[in-house]
Parts: C-alpha cells; sequence; structure tokens
C-alpha cells in the first residue's frame, strides 16, 4: 500500500487559486438569482396591486339586493300603496356542494354497476346530480306542504351556472300556513329556508289605479353605487314605477339597495361569511292628498259607467279625488300582470285615466266662462235679457236650438239663463261678446294648458279655439255659428275633468287659475292668483245662477234638491251641468258634465265629473253626473261634521 | 445521556396511539359513529337516571321531615286548587262538546289529539351552542322525535332525540328550536327561535316577521303562543313575553326578543305531548 504523499491529505482544495468555469457558473446563476429577484420584485412591488386586485375579482362576488318601496298613504294616514311580504322556500343552492359531490360520484357509481353501454359524460353526470339533489330537497317541501311542485332541470342548471349565490326558489308565495309549517319542520341550518322578499299590495285594489299607477320590474340598482367596482355582481330584480305617482316619485319611492360581498372559490361555491354586507333600506313615504273615503265614494256612484271625477279643495288645490273608470285592481300587478289580465285592461279600454287625458266638449259647463267674459268686456249686464227663447234661433243661415227644457225659455237675465241653461241666451251673448274675448277668457283660466299636476303624461291635446287659431291650424274662416258653438262649450272646445275642476275652484275663489297637486301637506297655504275681476254684482248674478241650477225646481241639476237620496243637507251648492253631443266612430254620443263648488258662502271643495254616454242613448249632465257628484260632497260634507264613513281595505294576500 | 431510538419511541407510543385512533375515528363510516354514539349514551344513561331517581329519593326524604301541621295545610290548600281544577275541568269539558258541536255545523276536520306522557328531568344540559334537557322516558313510552313537550307555564321545547329509556329534549332556548308562534290577540304566524343564550343568563328568544302593526316592550310586554299553525305544537301554549320589537331596515317585517320563563331552566317535570293519530 502507498504512503500518502504531502497534498493527498487534503481533499478539499486541491487546486489555488480560482476556476475560470466556476467563475462563470456563478456568474450565470447570479444573474440568472438576479433575474429572478428582479422578476419577483416586478410581479410584487409594481404588479402587485394589480395582481391583488384581479384576485379579488377572481375571488369576491358582489350581490345587490334591492330595497322596498316607500309607501303611499291618503290624506289622513291609510295606506294606499304598501308591501306585501312574499314568502318563498328557496334553497342556498351554493351550501350543497358536498351533497352535489357525493350524488355525482353515487350516479357515477350506480352506471359503472350497472354496465350500461353509455356512460354519460362528466357535465351530464354533474346535471343530473344537481337535479337529483334538489329533486330530494323538493319531495321534502312538498312532503310538508302537501303541494306537488317539480323541479325544472333547465332552470335549476341556469340558476348554477349564472345566479349560484342567489337562493334558488322551490315554492313561491307560500300561504301563512304554509310559512308556519317551514318554519316549524326546517332545521335552523338547513339550505333549504324560508325567504321573504316583498311585493307591491293595494289595500283597496282597483281605487284610484290610474292615479297611484303601477310598477314593473326593475332590472336592478346601478353596480357604480356601491363598493367593489369591477366584481361580477349578481342583481336580484327590483321594480320601478311605471305610471301615475308611483312613477313620478319613483326615485323618492325607491328603496336604497343593499349589498352582500362574498368571497367564493374557482366553482363560485361561498367560503366564507360575506366581507361586506349593507340590508336595504326602504324608500320614503308619500302622503297623497287623495281621501280614500271620497275616491271610493266616486268610483261607486260611478260604477259600470265610463267617466271621470276630480274634486279638489278649493284653496289649496289639493285633489281630495282623481277616479277614473273603468280602471283596474292594482294587484294583479302584483307580482307581474298576467297576459290575460293586460288583454283584459285593454279590451275594456281602462288604461286612460280620463280624469287627466280625457278630452271632452265641456257643454254648458263653459257658459260660466261665457258669463265671465260677456260681464268683463260689458257685452251683457247681469240684469238684462238679451234674447227671447222660444226653442232655436238663426245664426247666419243655420239654425241653431236650445237644447235645454225644450226650449221656449222666453226672456231671462243672466242668473236664470245659468240656471236653466238656455242656449238661446248663450248664443246671443256669445255673438255679442265674440269669439276671441271668450277664447282669451278661457286661456285666462288656463283651459288652454296642462295644469301641471304631478302625474307624467298630461295631455296636450285639449282646445281653446279662436279665429286666429282656426285660420292657422285649418286656413278657415271663423264662422259665426263657431262661435255660437263655442258660446254653449262645443265645436273645437276641448278640456279635461282636471282641467274643469281646477276652473271650478278657481271661479270659487274668485280668481283665474289654481294648480292642484297630488301631495298633501297639513298646513298648506291657499293659493293665490289673479283675480278674475268681476265686480260684486256681477259675480253674485253668476253664482245665483249656479245656485239655481241644484236648487231652483227648473234648475238643469234639480235633482240634487228633488231626489232625496241625491240630497245633501245644509250645504248651498253652486254648480252647472253641461251635455256635450259628440260624433264618435260608433256613432252619436252624449257627454254628461256637472263641476261644482260648495258651500256657496264659503267653498272648500269644488268637483267636476264627466261621463261618456253610449252610443243612441239619451244622457245629460243632470240625470248622469250629478249623482257622482252628489256622492262625493255628502261622503265630504258627512265627514266634516264627524260622521266619516270610512272605505275598508282588503287584507293583503300574503303573510301581514 | 442519550436517549435510544426505542426509547423515544416508547415515549411518543401514546401520541402515536392517539393519532392513530383519531384516524381511524375520521376513516370510519358515518353509521358506525352512529351507532358508537347511541350505545354510549344509552350505556351512560342508566348512570344519569340512577343519579335522577337518588335525587328523587332525597326529595322524598327531605319531604318527610316535614310536620304533619305542615302536611295538613298543605293537604287542605291542595283540596282548595283540585277544586279549582275540577271545575275548570267541568267547564273545559262543555266548552269542548260545544267546540265540537261547532265543528260538526261547520263540517270541519276535528283537531288532532294527544295524550300526555310526564316525565322528571334527568340531566339539564345548557351552553351558549345549546339548551337541552334528558327526560327519563324514550321510546320504551312510545315517544317519538319532535313531539311537543310543555310544562304548567306553557312549552318547553320539542324531542329532538330518543332513546331506548331517555329522550332529549331541546329547550326553546335553543338556537337551533323555531316555532311558529302567534302574538297574543292576533292570527298572523311569525318566526320565534331560541336566541343566544348565555350558561347562567335568563332565556331568551328572538321573534322575526313580526308584522308592523305590532307593538310591544319591556313596560307593555305582549304574550307570544304557539300558532298550532305549524303542525308540531298545538295553537295557544305560552312561549314567553315580548320585550322588545324593533322595525327592520328594510321596512317589511319587525324583529324583537322573547323574555322565556327561567322556570325551564330548572324543571324537574315535564310533559310530552304524544300524537294519537300520528300522520
Amino acid at each position: 500500500m502507498a504512503a500518502p504523499t504531502e497534498r493527498s491529505g487534503s481533499l478539499v482544495e486541491s487546486k489555488s487559486g480560482y476556476d475560470p468555469r466556476l467563475i462563470a457558473f456563478h456568474g450565470v446563476v447570479a444573474l440568472l438569482l438576479a433575474v429572478l429577484g428582479a422578476g419577483l420584485a416586478y410581479q410584487q412591488l409594481i404588479k402587485g396591486s394589480i395582481h391583488h386586485e384581479e384576485e379579488r375579482q377572481q375571488n369576491e362576488r358582489r350581490v345587490i339586493v334591492p330595497g322596498p318601496r316607500g309607501n303611499i298613504y291618503d290624506r289622513s294616514g291609510r295606506l294606499l300603496v304598501g308591501n306585501r311580504p312574499r314568502f318563498a322556500v328557496v334553497l342556498y343552492l351554493d351550501e350543497l356542494r358536498p351533497e352535489f359531490r357525493e350524488e355525482f360520484i353515487r350516479v357515477r357509481n350506480n352506471y359503472r354497476r350497472t354496465g350500461e353501454g353509455d356512460i354519460p359524460t362528466s357535465s351530464q353526470l354533474e346535471r343530473i346530480a344537481h337535479t337529483s339533489v334538489v329533486k330530494r330537497y323538493m319531495d321534502q317541501v312538498n312532503e310538508f306542504l302537501g303541494r306537488s311542485g317539480e323541479v325544472d332541470s333547465g332552470a335549476l342548471q341556469r340558476h348554477l351556472e349564472h345566479q349560484l349565490l342567489l337562493p334558488y326558489t322551490l315554492v313561491d308565495d307560500l300561504k301563512p300556513e304554509e310559512f308556519a309549517r317551514l318554519v316549524e319542520h326546517l332545521p335552523v341550518n338547513s339550505p333549504l329556508q324560508v325567504y321573504t322578499s316583498n311585493t307591491r299590495y293595494y289595500p283597496y285594489d282597483g281605487a284610484a289605479a290610474h292615479t297611484l299607477g303601477y310598477v314593473g320590474v326593475n332590472e336592478g340598482a346601478d353596480d357604480e353605487e356601491f363598493p367593489g367596482e369591477g366584481l361580477t355582481t349578481l342583481k336580484m330584480k327590483g321594480s320601478i314605477g311605471k305610471d301615475g305617482l308611483e312613477k313620478q316619485f319613483d326615485s323618492t319611492l325607491q328603496g336604497e339597495a343593499g349589498y352582500t360581498i362574498l368571497r367564493v372559490d374557482p366553482s363560485g361555491y361561498k367560503v366564507n361569511p360575506p366581507i361586506e354586507h349593507r340590508l336595504p333600506v326602504q324608500g320614503h313615504n308619500i302622503t297623497t292628498s287623495l281621501d280614500i273615503d271620497l275616491q271610493k265614494a266616486a268610483e261607486d256612484a260611478i260604477g259600470d259607467q265610463i267617466g271621470a271625477a276630480v274634486a279638489m279643495e278649493v284653496h289649496t288645490g289639493e285633489v281630495l279625488v282623481m277616479a277614473s273608470l273603468p280602471g283596474y285592481d292594482l294587484n294583479s300587478f302584483s307580482p307581474r300582470l298576467s297576459f290575460a289580465a293586460a288583454a283584459d285592461i285593454e279590451d275594456r279600454k281602462a288604461w286612460t285615466n280620463s280624469a287627466l287625458n280625457g278630452v271632452y266638449s265641456p257643454g254648458s259647463t263653459f257658459k260660466i266662462v261665457v258669463s265671465t267674459a260677456a260681464l268683463l268686456s260689458g257685452a251683457i249686464t247681469p240684469e238684462e235679457t238679451p234674447s227671447d227663447c222660444d226653442g232655436y234661433m238663426l245664426v247666419g243661415n243655420r239654425r241653431f236650438g236650445c237644447e235645454n227644457g225644450q226650449g221656449h225659455h222666453g226672456s231671462l237675465a243672466l242668473p236664470e239663463a245659468i240656471t236653466v241653461s238656455c242656449d238661446i241666451y248663450f248664443y246671443t251673448v256669445g255673438l255679442r261678446t265674440s269669439a276671441d274675448v271668450i277664447a282669451a277668457q278661457a286661456r285666462r283660466f288656463h283651459l288652454d294648458r296642462p295644469t301641471g299636476i304631478e302625474l307624467p303624461g298630461e295631455t296636450h291635446r285639449m282646445l281653446i279655439p279662436s279665429p286666429a287659431w282656426k285660420r292657422q291650424k285649418r286656413s278657415e274662416s271663423w264662422l259665426p255659428g263657431d262661435t255660437a258653438n263655442m258660446s254653449i262649450g262645443q265645436g273645437d272646445v276641448q278640456v279635461t275633468p282636471l282641467q274643469m275642476a281646477c276652473f271650478a275652484a278657481s271661479f270659487a275663489r274668485g280668481e283665474t287659475w289654481t294648480t292642484p297637486t297630488l301631495i298633501h301637506e297639513a298646513n298648506r297655504p291657499g293659493q293665490h292668483t289673479e283675480p278674475i275681476g268681476l265686480s260684486a254684482s256681477q259675480r253674485g248674478a253668476i253664482l245665483k245662477g249656479m245656485e239655481g241650477c241644484t236648487s231652483d225646481p227648473e234648475g238643469t241639476a234639480k235633482f240634487l234638491t228633488t231626489i232625496e237620496a241625491l240630497r245633501v243637507p245644509g250645504v248651498r251648492i253652486a254648480g252647472k251641468t253641461g251635455t256635450a253631443q259628440v260624433v264618435r266612430p260608433t256613432g252619436k254620443a252624449d257627454e254628461a258634465w256637472f263641476i261644482c263648488f260648495a258651500p256657496l258662502e264659503n267653498p272648500e271643495i269644488a268637483v267636476a265629473v264627466a261621463v261618456d254616454g253610449p252610443p243612441g242613448e239619451n244622457f245629460g249632465g243632470g240625470r248622469n253626473s250629478t249623482p257622482i257628484a252628489s256622492a262625493i260632497l255628502k261622503a265630504y260634507f258627512a265627514k266634516r261634521r264627524g260622521a266619516g264613513i270610512a272605505a275598508s281595505p282588503t287584507q293583503p294576500a300574503g303573510h301581514s | 445521556m442519550r436517549i435510544g431510538r426505542s426509547q423515544r419511541f416508547d415515549q411518543a407510543r401514546p401520541f402515536v396511539a392517539l393519532g392513530i385512533a383519531v384516524a381511524a375515528w375520521f376513516a370510519a363510516p358515518t353509521a358506525f359513529k352512529a351507532a358508537v354514539r347511541a350505545s354510549f349514551f344509552e350505556m351512560t344513561a342508566p348512570v344519569a337516571a340512577a343519579a335522577s331517581y337518588a335525587n328523587d329519593l332525597q326529595r322524598f326524604w327531605a319531604l318527610r321531615l316535614h310536620s304533619k301541621d305542615e302536611l295538613i295545610e298543605a293537604g287542605r290548600d291542595m283540596a282548595r286548587l283540585n277544586a279549582s281544577y275540577t271545575l275548570s275541568v267541568q267547564q273545559n269539558g262543555e266548552l269542548e262538546s260545544e267546540i265540537a258541536r261547532l265543528q260538526a255545523l261547520l263540517k270541519m276536520p276535528p283537531i288532532e289529539g294527544f295524550h300526555f306522557e310526564h316525565s322528571r328531568v334527568v340531566r339539564r344540559d345548557f351552553s351558549s351552542w345549546w339548551q337541552r334537557m334528558v327526560i327519563r322516558k324514550g321510546s320504551d313510552y312510545g315517544i317519538p322525535v319532535g313531539a311537543p313537550v310543555v310544562y304548567s307555564g306553557g312549552v318547553v321545547g320539542r324531542v329532538a332525540e330518543v332513546h331506548a329509556y331517555t329522550s332529549v329534549v331541546q329547550l326553546t332556548s335553543d338556537p337551533g328550536l323555531r316555532i311558529a308562534a302567534v302574538v297574543d290577540g292576533d292570527t298572523r304566524p311569525i318566526s320565534y327561535q331560541g336566541g343566544d343564550n348565555q350558561v347562567f343568563g335568563a332565556p331568551r328568544g328572538i321573534i322575526e316577521f313580526v308584522p308592523l302593526d305590532v307593538y310591544a316592550s319591556a313596560t307593555v310586554p305582549k304574550r307570544l303562543a304557539t300558532s298550532g299553525l305549524g303542525g308540531v305544537y298545538p295553537p295557544g301554549l305560552t312561549i314567553g313575553r315580548i320585550t322588545h320589537v324593533e322595525s327592520s331596515a328594510d321596512g317589511l317585517f319587525k324583529t324583537g326578543e322573547v323574555e322565556l320563563d327561567p322556570r325551564i331552566s330548572e324543571l324537574t317535570e315535564v310533559t310530552v305531548l304524544v300524537r294519537d293519530n300520528p300522520g
């Protein structure tokens, strides 16, 4: 055995100095480490926030839940539109992941064991497993409730793919007993739970339907209002006002949506309690000026007729009644309007709010405007008798009849002419006054423009014709016959019931216009607009005629006195009837009007009623419209005397 | 001194054994685990029952120490109470026959009947997580899972587990128990659930889905009773007193707190309502 040499004793270092290859190798390693370090620094320091954001977007989901809408009340605080809780039994699919997995394995093993030729693909097996698990829960619910609900496999799959974090509804709109059964039978920690949402509820069904309006489905709140920008967002559907006050005050009524930010795993299943959560908040309430007792009285009185009625406070312009029939049951819109119900409303032509959008010839109610114009212009004095009514008169070559009382009124002064509504008197007065002056007076009363009430879609089709208008629109000359027609509120004169109610209120105050409002304020100041300018004797003459209309045995609204059921005891009513003949596609028909205010000595309430007569039937303001006004006035003064009639709401179909 | 490898293993053996046992338990089938749990309960039940019998005996002898005068006085009070109950039973009999007559007139289905199984309380098990008690009757007396349990003050809870000679009762203070309830004088069902109760705290519960027109406060509390609509409890049994309600943020309902009778934590005897014709 050879003795070890001096150098062979050290195995650690056999060569002094550095091996250039080793140095190069170290350099390469150092360079690579530097690249790695730089890369790490770049990803961590520079792109760190971007990665963090991407991770957040991948791992977090945002669920937005709309807030319930605010309530709508009548002026006495009675609920007109509220929210009805809607109970559903739902399944939280995101809690079923282990069950889905177990079922998937069981189904797959079954296929393998039975040795069937075509084993479904993995996604098909998943689908079978999902449906099978959910069906088990559905069977459980069916057993509790005695129902026979089934699982829609397609809908379930869509829900799993797009809305996994939202509860999947198994049975909707539970009855109170069903709710109670589930509360007692479902374990507290079950993925099967009772879920509450809300839907609009209308205690008085179809009362004031057009005024209150309805809601439709809203796809959800605006994402940008919530934290978690850029996150995948699941929104539960809310509601949006589509008509009436619901539409006009949508931003006020709309609730404040709540949100939840959840952390999810790569498959989209919720893994932790919410990161952030805010409960939805109910929208603001609105107190309308409507009085539901008066509203119901008006609608009951209109009954099966087609027509509208408006009543308002004389001094404030607060609308107490805005009725339009035919109407519809607002509860049929909740939670959504069926095709059948929509078709029915369409067939009955019930969509239109006739009080706001129905344009009618005002007929003889316009004679108050004509009287005012004539008195102010000096064309007549209250005492003079400018005509001798023997049933007709010739205007140009055309024969104009007196439609009221078969004519033969003889010589009348203004009060009597208003009381009996003598057409011959007003043809004569109108011709003396001139169309331009009458039109100017009507415009002073704001009968040529929308009232500006807080409702969407008020018509602009109202019309106060004049010679200039006819020349411009029809390139025709204004004829004396046009003035005669205009003098009795016919021809091209077109107004809405709401306008005429405003006119009645304005006239009752001795002023020229009234801005109507549907919002109630406890201490709303009275309106003061430009005075009409009639002298006391002139105003007295018109008022005498209007009172005679309702109290004189010859008055056109004498039914308010002669028929016990229509009488409003102890109240002096100033009124004016009107019957306008119109030609419709279905034939000639009458439009029956009545405007009034009461009590005469200190007016508080003004009413306008317009009823469409069926073609071929003899309709009249006195016969057909005064009963409706009477119902409103009786309800109003009964309440004033403290013997209020209370309209009864219906109970919601749901829980509360 | 160095420790040998075998000695180190000997020292670690208990931990290894424990680890193996825990792993085996986790790996065991669910049915096996359930069977072991049930067997354990059945095996330990006689111990608790024996303690309960001993307690009863102790009370018996404690009562024997009372003087004859006290017994005579108690007997007299009992006789009076018995007389008033006898009268109430007669009145109830009349009312029941009237109800039966009205039901027949209205062609309503008869209300399902219950029979009573009175049972001594063996053990109470209160924690923040659950509030339970064990009673001395089980499947030997035909007690089913889910049967309502009551006492003179109203609802105690419902039977959660049934064993051969004992049953576990989930109390109304247990956060896992829900009842479809009604507020006194109202017919709309609301949800009652046991609250987050402390071990020695006064038992409380919470109510949800309370209609907005229901008001109650600590000074003017309202009685909360079973609705009878849920199918488990007969109607009209007292659950507790609503001492606080407040509107929820969404404005749809109110939520509130219910004060339960503190006696449910100290009961020595309860009654299980067993359906005569279980569906």
